[in-house]
């Protein structure tokens, strides 16, 4: 797929926090000081107008939110065994939805409100490696 | 009254399609033809259109189109924000308020996309979007963008995908029988469709639109220059275009209870409450359907049906022409009359409205046209063949 260089890479926007701590293995999500989290991940905080962002680790806990299984071999998606089922993630005790992947062995159809775990794996794409949270029916 | 009520009109209509990968001419030549014959159609010189309009990142700059159109005055060249089809009703909006405001007379609205030219349109939608968390999920394409969004609509929400599978049925039913659609003559089997491959779960590739190689152009003008020329005119009613809060490019992130509609809601409110209309005298829709389970969550949005009663509704007999009470997509719509990013939908508001559809609704005097659902911008107009 032709994307005419418009991808936005890691580390050069208001996210890099998030994607320098899955590197070090660390889920870190942004918190105004009003208490409102920040997703997608913003320089200031549309509710209070505040402008000090903290980064805050929390566990690789959540639940299913939404998912898909996809079949047909889209482009970018070369390293992926197909099927294979990505998920939007509910992070416990925050409420950010994260996209990721979800391991499925069996194939057995995940569950919306299921309870998950996650671990940091990467997806390769275009020969480069991207922090990815692999997350696991618990 | 408010100033987009009956005040401009679609006075001429032209469309080229072809299969994807066929066209006959680049995409500049083939939307030419489209606009030279929407101009033919009205019985208007296309070198008097002085305006242009377009939606979904198309490539053909206007002051480009000058030379073989004769344009003598290009005063209006805009487009609707957004890579996807979201921006198809918003089109005729944006056109309006170019007539009624002074700065063009004759605007051409207008969509072209041939695949030698442009490429693929779902590669030019998710160049929008992509970014490395969605690379990194495997979310690459807009079927799997939607197929998520569906889930949550039938599982958390409780719509029965049978419903999807009747929309899709109807589209096959209008389009087999429009001369000028993909599927005309085609019979459509709809254990074929169940039994079709998977793209996504829960999409099957006939829960999927397929591009098509086309342009089509719409010349709009203010009601009364429409109605000196020489064909009725179709005018816009109302049209509205826009997102709400918790709704838009927010990674997944949207309002809860906005997460599985199409983003519709406030555009419905806006174009029903500017209109004085309601769901109840719409005869007949064109509903963009990027995929089905989309074309679903738009006629709840725009109160159609509820989560509750979408399968007392969304039913093949009550879809089709001439005998439901809900016609929708009467030339086949995306699914079947073609996929040129959905400027066939407005194409088949414009014909019904004259009496000229392949499957005529009687007596339709009202239109609704449903943009692009599921987009990050959505819009959506009505349209009459009167002003009520």
């Amino acid at each position: 797929m032709d994307c005419g260089g418009l991808i936005m890479h890691a580390n050069d926007g208001a996210d890099a926090p998030y994607w320098n701590g899955l590197a070090e293995g660390r889920l870190l999500l942004p918190r105004c000081g009003c208490g409102d989290w920040l997703w997608p991940a913003a320089n200031r905080c549309g509710v209070c107008g505040g402008e000090e962002v903290q980064w805050i680790e929390r566990p690789m806990r959540g639940t299913i939110f939404s998912w898909t299984r996809t079949w047909h071999r889209f482009g970018f998606t070369e390293s992926l065994d197909l099927p294979f089922v990505s998920i939007v993630a509910t992070v416990d005790d925050c409420g950010i939805r994260l996209l990721g992947r979800l391991d499925d062995p069996d194939q057995v159809d995940p569950v919306i409100g299921g309870a998950i775990s996650g671990r940091v794996g990467a997806t390769r794409v275009e020969g480069r490696d991207i922090p990815t949270i692999i997350w696991s029916r618990s | 009254m408010h100033p987009l009520y009956g005040t401009t009109a679609v006075a001429g209509i032209g469309m080229r399609q072809y299969r994807r990968g066929a066209s006959p001419l680049p995409e500049q030549g083939v939307l030419v033809e489209a606009i030279l014959a929407a101009c033919a159609d009205a019985g208007f010189d296309s070198a008097e259109v002085d305006g242009f309009v377009s939606y979904g990142d198309d490539k053909n700059e206007p002051v480009r189109l000058m030379p073989a159109l004769g344009t003598r005055d290009l005063k209006w060249s805009s487009v609707i924000w957004g890579g996807g089809g979201g921006g198809v009703a918003g089109a005729f909006g944006l056109a309006a308020a170019a007539i009624l405001s002074g700065q063009a007379s004759a605007v051409i609205v207008f969509r072209a996309l041939v695949e030698g030219s442009s490429g693929r349109l779902s590669a030019a939608v998710m160049a929008h979007h992509l970014n490395d968390h969605m690379l990194a999920a495997g979310i690459v394409a807009p079927a799997q963008v939607c197929a998520i969004r569906a889930n949550r609509m039938y599982e958390h929400h409780g719509v029965p995908q049978s419903v999807a599978g009747d929309l899709v049925r109807a589209s096959y039913y209008h389009g087999s029988r429009n001369p000028e659609a993909v599927a005309y003559g085609t019979e459509f089997d709809h254990k074929e469709m169940r039994r079709s491959r998977w793209i996504a779960e829960p999409f099957r590739l006939f829960d999927c639109s397929r591009e098509n190689d086309g342009a089509a152009a719409f010349l709009m003008v203010s009601a009364d220059r429409a109605r000196d020329l020489k064909k009725p005119p179709v005018y816009l009613l109302g049209c509205a275009n826009g997102a709400e809060k918790g709704w838009g490019d927010l990674l997944e992130n949207d309002d809860e209870q906005l997460y599985p509609t199409a983003g519709f809601r406030p555009i419905a409110r806006r174009l029903y409450a500017e209109t004085g209309l309601s769901p109840a005298d719409i005869d007949v829709v064109q509903l963009y359907e990027n995929f089905s389970a989309q074309g679903v969550a738009s006629l709840i949005d725009h109160g159609f049906c509820t989560y509750e009663n979408v399968a007392e509704v969304v039913r093949f007999e009550n879809l089709i022409a001439p005998t439901g009470k809900l016609p929708v997509n009467t030339g086949g719509g995306n699914f079947a009359q073609g996929f040129i990013h959905g400027i066939g939908t407005a194409y088949e508001a414009v014909k019904q409205l004259r009496g000229e559809s392949a499957n005529p609704v009687a007596d339709a005097k009202i239109c609704l046209l449903a943009g692009g659902p599921g987009a990050p911008t959505v819009s959506s107009a009505i349209f009459g063949n009167d002003v009520p």
